[in-house]
């Protein structure tokens, strides 16, 4: 048969066609492992991982475990890491291909499973005894608990402490075994602590509410305040007396324009912002703790861990953030990392199956693989017995942090339809009272109007839309 | 048509088929559909929920951020646009001279825009710590100024991003390189024999044979600052501060979307912006009659 040049030529773009529909085709199977688990017969479920570096090492160990252990299910962990973390959860889920399970932080569980995008885990958790309610930190389960479901399980959690470097304390003349007890005695320390430069810079920073980064909720709920009302279901924090003196106690640490005299402990915002704006990586010797650039800080228990790593010589000391006086004694434990079930999830047995072996305690007394993760990236478990296992608790600075949320009743982040979105609100608003482009009235009537906003509107669209009702509320 | 007019258009609408299909599909579709969220509430997981104008009237009375955040963005534009199109030509200029190693000159004027974006905003937050920066320990050390806190204070924030804004020119610099190749020799001789100095030549000759270049410069420049949002994205960690003074429009466009679950407002959001660059682009390309010299005309 005579070939002309054209059937040539189509005869070439076809192939190309099957070539780059071949390459592009998706696999069941992506590596040699998972070729033989799908020939073993086992479900291949893939679970994306809000961590990513060693946090994301430490979850494959644990699921090489698991993939090594039973011969149903095959795990195929990914690290999708904290940025964009919503955005590929949004589309994932409106493209109907969300994975089997995933992690992400509660605030992100209380924005979107009112919205009906994660599968209830009411079963899993009424048949897995280590699963059930008191088990749990309250202040966790409430963080996946609304509307009469479960809609995760807590993995880790954290808590604030009040770190101080011992060496600065040394050379300002304090009592370096000391820490500050009272909200009055934080600030005298801090003052004694800063240091200016010839021109005026700072040098080395005594305390600042909003390092490592904007606290602002801490400091409302550690002065006695209310952020969010779960009885009324909306927030009512224009007239709430302990919000306002906590935006006033931040807004003291910024110089005041009018003032005669500025106090001790104040200094320039845009000095503030400079210094701040010098700091290095947060996970690097030069973090500005580390490399004592600033000698009080509010932290997390992360940090028993990487200051040996990153700064071992540094001499420092834990304890509780100061209240102000006649504030009911409180603890911080923000938010936790959850695992959840996408509802379209392709294979939620399967995934439960793993669920349920990472949250077991391994045979003959074991510990559960979720506790082996928690330790190994050093945050605090959410099951209380978990909490305190020895390998924790043995380090006395760990254990002050653990301590903080046995004793106390631990304020969290609020969990409702428009957290992310309240939270927004009420630190911009830090950022106006501290810049004093706003008064701390105005910024409690601004944040509550608009979140109350964002609440009604959310809640209009969720009766329209039919997803379950939003938030602890009625 | 003939047969083999036919033919070609058959095989002609093959070859661009995958790109028919990716128009269609990836930008058209959810373009119209865009303008469909913009009247709705949609947080895309539930369906969208009509609601009238309601966005655009949040956005026109009741949402300051909003205004800001287009304040700063039509702030931005304004000073920037000019500034990279003056710096652009100045430089173009500069390296259309005949001396040795101009090809390195322009490579070297050239190697700021292939720097990721990311990078050089990570580069520029020390370049313009208020501290130990290098712009602010050249103004103390060269002239003893006390430099301004840039991007720590709320008014210095804009300037300093116009300021690094100029600094990735290289493309329009090539642009107004290939622009001023176009310039006949023979207007430069003319005008040396009528008495012209340099910067004559340059204000009655260059600069109006680049009219087209700078127009094409200039509305491209309109419709990237308009849209500005990698950088401000990655030097604030996408929060806009100090006191929203760099939240920019399409940082709080992204901000609407993916935290605050409202696609349906941000998408209203989009259509305002593309409202306001298509009205200054109109603006520029009906103007440009008056001060745009074509050469073959």
């Amino acid at each position: 048969m005579y070939l002309s040049r054209s059937h040539i030529v189509w005869a070439l773009a076809g192939l190309a066609c099957v070539a780059s529909a071949y390459v592009l085709w998706p696999r069941q199977a992506a590596t040699d492992a998972e070729r033989r688990a799908l020939a073993e017969g086992r479900t291949i479920i893939v679970y994306w991982d809000r961590h990513s570096g060693h946090e994301h090492e430490a979850r494959m160990r644990l699921i090489d475990e698991f993939n090594e252990r039973q011969s149903e299910v095959y795990v195929r962990g990914v690290a999708v890491g904290f940025n964009a973390l919503m955005e590929k959860t949004l589309t994932s889920t409106a493209g109907h291909a969300p994975p089997d399970v995933q992690s992400i932080d509660s605030t992100f569980l209380a924005q979107l499973a009112p919205q009906g995008i994660f599968r209830p885990l009411d079963d899993l958790i009424a048949e897995e005894p280590s699963l059930h309610r008191e088990k749990f930190f309250p202040f966790c389960w409430d963080m996946v608990f609304y509307s009469g479901h479960v809609w995760g399980i807590p993995t880790t959690t954290d808590s604030y402490c009040l770190l101080w470097n011992k060496a600065a304390f040394r050379k300002a003349g304090l009592d370096p075994e000391r820490p500050p007890r009272t909200l009055q005695e934080l600030t005298d320390y801090a003052a004694k602590l800063t240091i200016r430069g010839e021109t005026g810079e700072i040098e080395q920073m005594g305390f600042l509410p909003w390092l490592p980064w904007d606290l602002t909720h801490m400091w409302g709920a550690l002065f006695g305040g209310e952020w969010f009302n779960y009885a009324t279901g909306r927030a009512e924090i224009a007239q709430d007396e302990h919000l306002r003196a906590a935006y006033e106690w931040q807004q003291s640490f910024a110089y005041d324009p009018g003032a005669k005299e500025q106090l001790p402990y104040a200094m320039d915002p845009e000095r503030i912002e400079a210094f701040s704006k010098g700091f290095g990586e947060y996970f690097s010797a030069s973090n500005p703790f580390y490399s004592g650039k600033v000698a009080m800080i509010a932290e997390g228990e992360w940090q028993v861990t990487f200051i040996p790593k990153y700064a071992p010589g540094l001499d420092w000391g834990v304890a509780p953030i100061p209240q102000p006086e006649g504030a009911p004694p409180l603890s911080y434990g923000p938010a936790a990392v959850v695992d959840v079930i996408p509802s379209t999830a392709r294979h939620p047995e399967a995934a439960k199956k793993f669920l349920r072996w990472f949250y077991s305690p391994r045979p003959n007394g074991g510990t559960s693989p979720a506790s082996d993760y928690t330790f190994e990236i050093h945050n605090i478990a959410t099951r209380r017995d978990e909490a305190v296992q020895e390998r924790f608790v043995a380090d006395p600075k760990f254990r002050v942090f653990v301590n903080e949320l046995l004793t106390k009743p631990v304020a969290s982040m609020p969990n409702m339809p428009v957290s992310l979105y309240m939270m927004d609100q009420i630190e911009r608003q830090r950022s106006r009272v501290v810049f004093r482009r706003s008064t701390p009235e105005q910024a409690l009537r601004d944040a509550e109007a608009m979140t109350n906003r964002a609440l009604d509107r959310v809640r209009a669209l969720m009766a329209r839309g039919g997803g379950p009702a939003g938030g602890k509320t009625p | 048509m003939t047969r083999l007019e036919r033919r070609n258009l058959r095989n002609g609408l093959l070859f661009i088929s995958p790109w028919i299909a990716g128009f269609l599909g990836f930008e058209l579709y959810p373009l119209l559909m865009s303008v469909y969220y913009s009247f709705t509430e949609f947080n895309v997981i539930q369906p969208p929920v009509w609601s009238g104008l309601a966005n655009y009237h949040e956005l026109f009375f009741d949402d300051p951020v909003f205004w800001r955040a287009l304040y700063n963005t039509l702030y931005f534009t304004a000073f920037s646009v000019p500034a990279c199109l003056a710096a652009s030509i100045g430089i173009a200029v500069l390296l259309n001279q005949k001396i040795p190693a101009m090809s390195v000159f322009r490579t070297i004027f050239f190697l700021p825009s292939i720097v990721p974006l990311v990078a050089s905003s990570v580069l520029w937050l020390w370049v313009l710590n208020p501290d130990s920066g290098l712009i602010n320990m050249a103004l103390k050390q060269i002239f003893g100024i006390e430099g301004p806190g840039w991007l720590a204070d709320a008014n210095w924030a804009k300037p300093a991003l116009v300021l690094m804004s100029v600094w990735g020119i290289g493309g329009a610099v090539v642009i107004f390189l290939a622009g001023l190749s176009d310039v006949p020799p023979a207007l430069y001789e003319v005008a040396e024999l009528d008495g012209a100095g340099p910067f004559r030549k340059f204000w009655n000759v260059t600069l109006p044979m680049l009219t087209p270049t700078i127009l094409f410069n200039l509305v491209m420049g309109l419709i990237n600052a308009f849209q500005y949002f990698t950088q401000v994205y990655v030097m604030t960690g996408g929060k806009g501060t100090p006191v929203d003074s760099t939240m920019f429009y399409a940082l709080y466009l992204y901000r609407s979307s993916f935290f605050y679950l409202r696609m349906g407002y941000a998408s209203a959001m989009a259509w305002l912006l593309f409202i306001v660059i298509l009205a200054a682009t109109v603006g520029v390309l009906v103007s440009s009659k008056r001060w745009v010299y074509y050469h073959g005309d």
